[in-house]
């Protein structure tokens, strides 16, 4: 019974060790069922870039269990189960996710690209970083939906001048209609006046601008007794 | 409208400065002179443009006015009066002046449209449109840049050749049909309301100017392209393509031989002191073409370095992604150094990078001069698009367009209207108002073949055959009519009636002399250009590509060409003989109708 015992208990301490050496050859670079991730802090925060250590590297690796959790809606997803490897200075690292229930199963990369693109708002935000800036290789980011509005804005603009502009036309109108009406009321009462002014002559396309001599007009046609 | 009524007048003098400086202060100074001073050695371009405009814009300038003022006739009536066989003088300048009013509103409709995408958050050329499966940007605008789609394919809709016709784009008709009912709004009382609009076409775009003259030098990378202009390459002045676009450029700045000038002064006072005016107008036209160069420069300057920074920032990036190294071992100073360093220390890693290294080169950025509508509608709003609330600066910048280009349309379209209401058939049978609005429509009707899918490129060819030659030619009889046939006696005489006193020693030499003679060797060059430069070509846009390709025109479009060509310059000899011929009926019928009134 002791022997047994001390066994299995040699057995455990073996398969602890090994479990990360296992895991650990699970994750390589361009394992296929792998991605590689790109991290660029300071090219996103400047100033306020913080520094990627440990904490940060634990922290991603939650935030893909949590992505995991969120796409298969099940609760059995944990740190343990992302594996990261390779890390460079560049900040770049490959990562591979493996089943809850066998540990020596890696996820397909086609249901890890899925998870990813489901919560990838929630990822980039956990780190304060954009969609070129934590980039997953190998993942394209869905593209925003184009906003297209009823009326496009340029027409509404353009209703507003055209319309201003048409007012502008009827302005002009009537105010010449109203300026004829007063001027036929002025002719009505000094009709001399236009008469005399008409009299300018053209003369080889040059006007004489002189003022015009009344006393050669013929509207004394009745001599003065 | 009673028969012989006086004629309309500008209300005061500086309605007319105001007049002319907004019709020679145009597009022409925005988009062609900073390339030419840019093509032909920077500050050094100066030189020839000065001594151009001394030698033959004021003098040509001075002319036009005179006679205008002298005659009070637009342009077919007073070269009747000063030559009976010369009339066709005036008829060449009216068509020529009908073509530039069919294409150039065409200008103003783009502006409109471009002004009323402004108003968006995004603006629409500063990022691709998405395709039909959200996977990435439209192919054509990858291609190309987002800049260059938004005007050749949602602007322009533009198809792949001269000969591929399409439909009308109704954007673009609307924003004709606006851009003729205001230039109708603005010429519709003759120069009472012209005259009252001048005040802000004329004022208006040096305020945007200057607003924009602010906003350029203080942008980051404006003094390269300052600098870069300015330097003078003063090697570029002993080719004779230098002063021969000199030349040209005071030239068609300067809008003689339209008939704009000539019916712009027919409405002034007979004793208005052209001279002074016509001095202040040339050299305010000189003045907003170096002032807006100085505008345009800071713009590529900043546009060339901000180019020149992404191109870095690229090769940064490549770099680092492709090396692994920390990210901030490189900065952009040392870009250039890296790349010596890592080709030193890992060759065959660097080899493998191949193509995708890009070389980054300011000087090459700035290089890439631009003229014309290209210049106005894809670099600047490039430009634009990466100005901080870029909006505003759109806004203004294409308000500022508009009223330069409207500006100018006052002119033209005035130019076709003054002698046509002149012509006693015309006058008798209906008001200006109706024959403006007639003229408007006519040429609205017209100018919508040029928003059609292939509109652009018969824009481009009348813009490049309708008005050059014709009026090289026009003005070159004008000048030896009023000098030769005219007299420069009687000619000295009239202005001596009209201003006082008699004309200068340099208006002699120059009128009677030396612009004649410059006049003809531009003349001749042209010709030899034009058989020299072999098929004319031009530049049709390829979707697949993303760039324009020199293209061939088809045979029925270089007839259209020397069509254009032949229709104004033909008008003088044709009226030359028909006037020759009318007289010699004229004389010999009265010599029968004497025969018969004796004998009977």
């Amino acid at each position: 019974m002791r022997c047994l015992r001390m066994l299995v208990r040699i057995l455990v301490l073996l398969y602890l060790a090994g479990a990360p050496a296992l895991a650990q050859t699970l994750c390589q670079p361009n394992a296929s069922n792998g991605y590689r991730v790109r991290i660029s802090i300071k090219t996103a925060l400047g100033n306020q870039a913080y520094e990627w250590n440990e904490n940060e590297m634990f922290l991603f690796r939650a935030t893909m269990a949590f992505a995991m959790r969120r796409y298969y809606k099940t609760e059995t997803y944990n740190v343990d189960n992302i594996i990261v490897c390779n890390q460079t200075r560049r900040v770049s690292f490959w990562f591979v996710v493996i089943s809850p229930e066998n540990p020596t199963m890696l996820i397909p990369k086609a249901d890890v690209e899925k998870a990813v693109s489901m919560s990838r708002h929630r990822i980039n935000n956990a780190f304060l970083l954009t969609d070129r800036t934590l980039e997953f290789l190998g993942i394209y980011p869905t593209l925003a939906e184009p906003v297209n509005p009823d009326t496009p804005p340029w027409l509404i603009v353009f209703g507003v001048v055209i319309g201003a502009v048409f007012a502008g036309i009827i302005a002009l109108l009537v105010s010449s209609l109203l300026q004829k009406r007063r001027k036929e009321k002025g002719m009505m009462e000094d009709g001399q006046d236009e008469e005399d002014r008409q009299m300018k002559g053209v003369e080889n396309g040059i006007n004489l601008d002189g003022i015009y001599n009344r006393g050669f007009t013929d509207d004394d046609r009745f001599t003065k007794l | 409208m009673g028969k012989d009524a006086a004629r309309a007048e500008w209300d005061n003098p500086m309605q007319f400065v105001l007049a002319c400086v907004s019709y020679a202060v145009g597009l022409g100074n925005v988009w062609r002179f900073p390339y030419l001073c840019q093509m032909h050695g920077g500050g050094g371009f100066l030189i020839p443009y000065m001594l151009m405009l001394v030698l033959l814009g004021v003098p040509l300038f001075y002319m036009e006015l005179a006679i205008g003022q002298k005659m009070r006739l637009g342009s077919i009536g007073a070269w009747r009066a000063i030559s009976p066989y010369l009339g066709g003088v005036g008829m060449a300048s009216v068509v020529t002046s009908m073509y530039l009013c069919l294409y150039y509103n065409v200008i103003n409709a783009w502006s409109f449209w471009y002004l009323f995408h402004s108003f968006q958050s995004v603006l629409p050329w500063a990022e691709c449109p998405v395709n039909s499966n959200l996977t990435g940007p439209v192919e054509e605008c990858e291609r190309a840049t987002p800049t260059q789609y938004f005007f050749y394919r949602e602007t322009l809709d533009i198809s792949g050749s001269i000969e591929e016709n399409g439909g009308i784009h109704m954007g673009q008709a609307l924003c004709l049909l606006l851009a003729w009912i205001i230039v109708y709004l603005f010429i519709v009382k003759g120069v009472k309301s012209t005259g009252k609009v001048v005040y802000f076409t004329a004022t208006f775009p040096y305020l945007v100017l200057i607003i924009y003259l602010i906003r350029g030098v203080t942008l980051h990378g404006a003094i390269n392209g300052v600098k870069y202009m300015f330097t003078p390459k003063m090697e570029q002045l002993a080719k004779p393509t230098t002063w021969i676009n000199a030349a040209t450029q005071i030239f068609f700045s300067l809008g003689l031989g339209f008939g704009s000038l000539i019916a712009f002064a027919s409405y002034n006072q007979y004793n208005n002191n052209f001279e002074k005016q016509a001095i202040v107008v040339s050299m305010v036209n000189s003045s907003t073409s170096i002032f807006a160069s100085i505008v345009t420069f800071s713009i590529y300057g900043f546009k060339a370095t901000f180019n020149y920074e992404s191109c870095l920032e690229r090769v940064r990036l490549l770099l680092l992604n492709t090396f692994d190294l920390a990210e901030d071992t490189i900065s952009l100073e040392n870009v250039n150094h890296w790349i010596a360093e890592l080709n030193r220390t890992h060759p065959e890693q660097f080899a493998s990078l191949g193509g995708r290294l890009e070389t980054c080169d300011l000087e090459a950025e700035l290089d890439t001069a631009v003229e014309g509508t290209g210049l106005a509608f894809i670099v600047y709003s490039e430009a634009i698009k990466n100005m901080p609330v870029s909006q505003l600066w759109s806004v203004l910048y294409f308000i500022m367009l508009l009223l330069l280009g409207m500006g100018s349309m006052l002119g033209n379209v005035i130019a076709v209207i003054t002698p046509l209401s002149d012509l006693k058939f015309i006058s008798h049978y209906m008001s200006t108002k109706t024959l403006n609005g007639l003229v408007c429509l006519f040429c609205l009707l017209l100018g919508l073949g040029f928003t059609t899918r292939s509109g652009n490129y018969w824009f481009t060819m009348f813009n490049d055959y309708g008005a050059t030659f014709s009026l090289l030619f026009i003005v070159l009889i004008e000048v030896i009519t009023v000098c030769y046939i005219y007299g420069i006696k009687r000619f000295e005489k009239d202005v001596e009636d009209m201003l006082g006193h008699r004309l200068n020693w340099y208006w002699k030499i120059m009128l009677a002399g030396v612009s004649p003679i410059l006049l003809i060797a531009l003349f001749i060059f042209y010709i030899v250009n034009y058989i020299q430069g072999g098929t004319p070509t031009y530049q049709a846009w390829n979707k697949e590509l993303g760039k324009s390709v020199v293209t061939e025109y088809p045979p029925y479009a270089q007839a259209f060409i020397g069509l254009l060509l032949a229709s104004s310059v033909c008008c003088i000899p044709l009226t030359a003989l028909y006037t020759y011929c009318k007289k010699r009926n004229l004389a010999s019928g009265k010599r029968e109708r004497t025969v018969s009134t004796v004998s009977a």
